[in-house]
């Protein structure tokens, strides 16, 4: 996993899957760069091939610590089908913007 | 031309048990992804497959507690081109699972994993035990072939009928896919049912393995079974049905009541207890259940229900690593208690049709022993006749007649058909018939007897049955007596000018022996008043209860006090019955016995009494006579 931080927005990458096992520590590294505030945050799935609930958990995490208390923007980048499906099946596209480019 | 359909007889399985941590369930995961996308499923389905038993992975390491965290999850997928199934086995507290989870909200962290399995799988139970559950996932499959794959060509497109030929191959397919999903009966309510329907089923069928015992595989994720049916005198433990013909060569020989079982069967089946085993911890060479193989383990279940052992099951794994758990030993033993219910109940109705078929035989044979026995007995001028007859059966092969020759003559012929029941009564049926016609023609009980073997030989030998005889030819004008003996036991008669009782013992093979028999004749004169008994062996072989039998002495002595003058034969007849009851008090009868009487009474006209409408009561174990018409007169 890769976290950047690009002035306002915090991008997160290189993340080939989202899981149980590694949901924690996904949740930790991102909770430790948020200290900059950023006003963005971009999280790049091209790359993300798996994710279980406790993947959605992590990201669910973020968007409370950050989008519903903050305002932040929580973007999700070129998901895969199968994990948008899965974003879409527990409501939870309704929370992130997913946008292609 | 299509490809021939080649469809698996059993699923394709992967079977992981993991260390309980989080790692390992995402390595299992993975491999169960991996072990699907080999048997061809497409990307695409691969992700939701994943998803599942990841799901179900996580929440066995995460919700166990205690003592449950040192024991292994198992994961399982099983594959069919008609159906994926996936399972995981956890040791944790278990949960109720709702029909229908809804869509958790999205603001809440709560209940998506069991919503996910839901939403992808088309079929999904929670099976809950005791510190072990399974969660088992179903998805049906539906084949979905490509252009590439039917062999069309997209840039060649075929004809009407090669379409209609593929749309025809396809529905084909799907009716076997449909009758595949009807016959597999994936859950213990189904396979109870199929044994109910298997219940009318005489014995362990082809069906009955092929559905029932597969099932039963599926049901425990269990790789092979031994069904083994006790032999009907108890000894053996017959192979009825097992997964594979190697486990299908021994039979189990069961030790006699304080031996020791030779085997884990036989001890099941000694003990009447389910046994647990595993072949890594025998080293036993010649234990049949060796043959699953040096890692196999598995249960023995005894095949009994209210106390009687019908057979025994053996189910189990090859790989002794993933045991079968407390659900599935449960699951077996619930089926095999059920399966055995299920024999006895078929074994109650065969006792009860054997014992209609029984209660049929001995009304038929209760007819023949009518037929057998002369309704009425000649009385001629100053003598009496009369017979007793008793049978250690429903149905004997003793019995006697009197014919009446002319006003002065008659025969007496007393027989004793070796073997008993029906044939024996058979037989004494035919030979009395055949007895009257040849009487018609000769009243020489040499020729008689000579001509009854001739007649019977072929007949008796082809059933190794034989029968004494004994014809005795009686001259009441010249009181002369004519006996010839086809080895019959002697007849007692009063000499004139003697006291004592003589014996006229005639030597003779039995009728059904040699096919040419010439039987020599003695001749006698009878003492006056006269007396004469003729028996079958049964009478003087009769024991008391302290063992002893009654013996020709005896039966000498007895007929010398009694048979008296101005004793009629059915007085004789009588006294002699209730002597024998009495000798026999509460022993029980070993053979039959019959006798016939001859007693000079007095003068008064010959007559030869009419056949006599009245049926003989058949009693067991008491002397039956037939009516002898026409008070005897007294002298």
């Amino acid at each position: 996993m890769k976290i950047e931080n690009q002035g306002e927005c915090l991008s997160i990458s290189e993340i080939h899957e989202l899981t149980a096992q590694n949901s924690a520590i996904f949740r930790d590294e991102v909770q430790a760069a948020l200290s900059g505030s950023p006003a963005v945050i971009e999280i790049n799935l091209s790359k993300t091939r798996f994710m279980d609930s406790s993947g959605l958990g992590a990201l669910f995490a973020l968007y409370r610590a950050t989008a519903k208390r903050h305002g932040v923007i929580l973007r999700l980048l070129n998901p895969m089908p199968e994990i948008q499906q899965l974003l879409e099946l527990t409501q939870m596209q309704q929370l992130f913007e997913i946008v292609r480019r | 031309m299509a490809a021939p359909l080649l469809e698996p007889a059993r699923p394709a399985t992967l079977r992981l048990a993991f260390a309980p941590d989080l790692a390992s369930a995402r390595a299992v995961s993975i491999a169960i992804r991996t072990f699907l996308a080999e048997q061809g499923v497409a990307e695409k389905e691969l992700f939701s497959y994943e998803l599942c038993i990841s799901e179900a992975s996580n929440n066995a390491v995460e919700y166990a507690e205690g003592y449950a965290k040192s024991l292994k999850p198992v994961a399982e997928a099983l594959f069919t081109p008609s159906q994926i199934e996936l399972r995981v086995t956890d040791h944790t507290a278990g949960f109720d699972l709702p029909e229908k989870i809804t869509a958790p909200s999205p603001l809440t962290d709560r209940g998506r994993g069991l919503f996910l399995i839901q939403s992808v799988m088309d079929e999904v139970r929670y099976l809950r035990g005791t510190k072990e559950n399974i969660l088992v996932m179903r998805k049906k499959r539906r084949a979905a072939p490509t252009l590439a794959a039917s062999g069309l060509d997209p840039f060649n497109l075929p004809s009407i009928e090669k379409y209609q030929q593929h749309l025809s191959e396809s529905s084909a397919q799907m009716s076997r896919m449909a009758e595949e999903l009807k016959l597999r009966s994936e859950t213990l309510s189904s396979v109870f049912r199929c044994c109910a329907e298997l219940g009318r089923i005489d014995k362990v069928s082809e069906s009955f393995e092929k559905r029932l015992l597969v099932d039963l595989l599926h049901l425990t994720s269990a790789d092979w079974y031994v069904l083994r049916m006790l032999s009907t005198d108890g000894r053996r433990l017959l192979v009825a049905a097992a997964s594979e013909p190697d486990l299908a060569k021994e039979t189990i020989e069961l030790p006699a009541v304080d031996g020791k079982p030779a085997c884990i069967e036989a001890s099941v089946a000694a003990s009447v207890t389910a046994r647990r085993f595993d072949n890594r911890e025998s080293s036993d060479p010649s234990e049949p259940l060796r043959t699953v193989g040096p890692e196999g383990a598995g249960l023995v279940c005894p095949l009994s229900f209210g106390g009687t052992l019908v057979g025994t099951i053996a189910v189990g794994r090859r790989n002794g690593d993933f045991p079968l758990g407390r659900l599935q030993d449960e699951v077996i033993r619930t089926f095999a208690e059920f399966l055995a219910i299920q024999t006895l109940n078929i074994r109650h109705q065969k006792d009860e049709v054997r014992n209609l078929v029984i209660a049929r035989e001995l009304e038929i044979a209760q007819t023949i022993q009518h037929l057998l026995l002369p309704r009425t007995l000649p009385q001629l001028s100053g003598f009496s006749v009369a017979g007793g007859w008793q049978s250690a059966r429903e149905v004997g092969g003793d019995f006697y007649d009197a014919i009446a020759l002319d006003d002065q003559s008659l025969l007496l012929m007393i027989a004793d058909v070796m073997g008993k029941g029906v044939p024996a009564a058979l037989f004494a049926t035919t030979m009395r018939g055949l007895l009257l016609g040849l009487a018609a023609r000769s009243s020489d009980p040499s020729q008689l007897l000579s001509s009854l073997n001739r007649l019977l030989y072929k007949e008796l030998s082809s059933v190794s049955m034989f029968i004494t005889a004994q014809i005795v030819h009686v001259d009441l004008k010249t009181r002369k007596l004519t006996a010839a003996s086809a080895g019959h036991c002697p007849l007692h008669f009063v000499q004139p000018g003697r006291r004592s009782i003589s014996t006229m013992q005639i030597k003779g093979l039995p009728l059904g022996v040699m096919p040419d028999t010439e039987y020599p004749h003695m001749t006698a004169l009878m003492g006056s008043p006269a007396a004469l008994l003729l028996y079958t062996d049964g009478l003087v072989d009769r024991r008391n209860p302290a063992g002893k039998i009654y013996g020709q002495t005896r039966l000498k002595t007895w007929l010398r006090l009694n048979a008296t003058p101005g004793r009629g034969a059915t007085e004789v007849r009588d006294l002699l019955a209730t002597e024998l009851n009495r000798f026999r008090g509460d022993a029980d009868m070993s053979d039959d016995q019959a006798f016939l009487i001859l007693v000079e009474e007095g003068t008064g006209s010959a007559r030869v009494a009419p056949a006599g409408k009245r049926r003989i009561p058949l009693r067991r174990g008491s002397f039956l006579f037939p009516s002898t018409a026409g008070a005897p007169a007294t002298s």
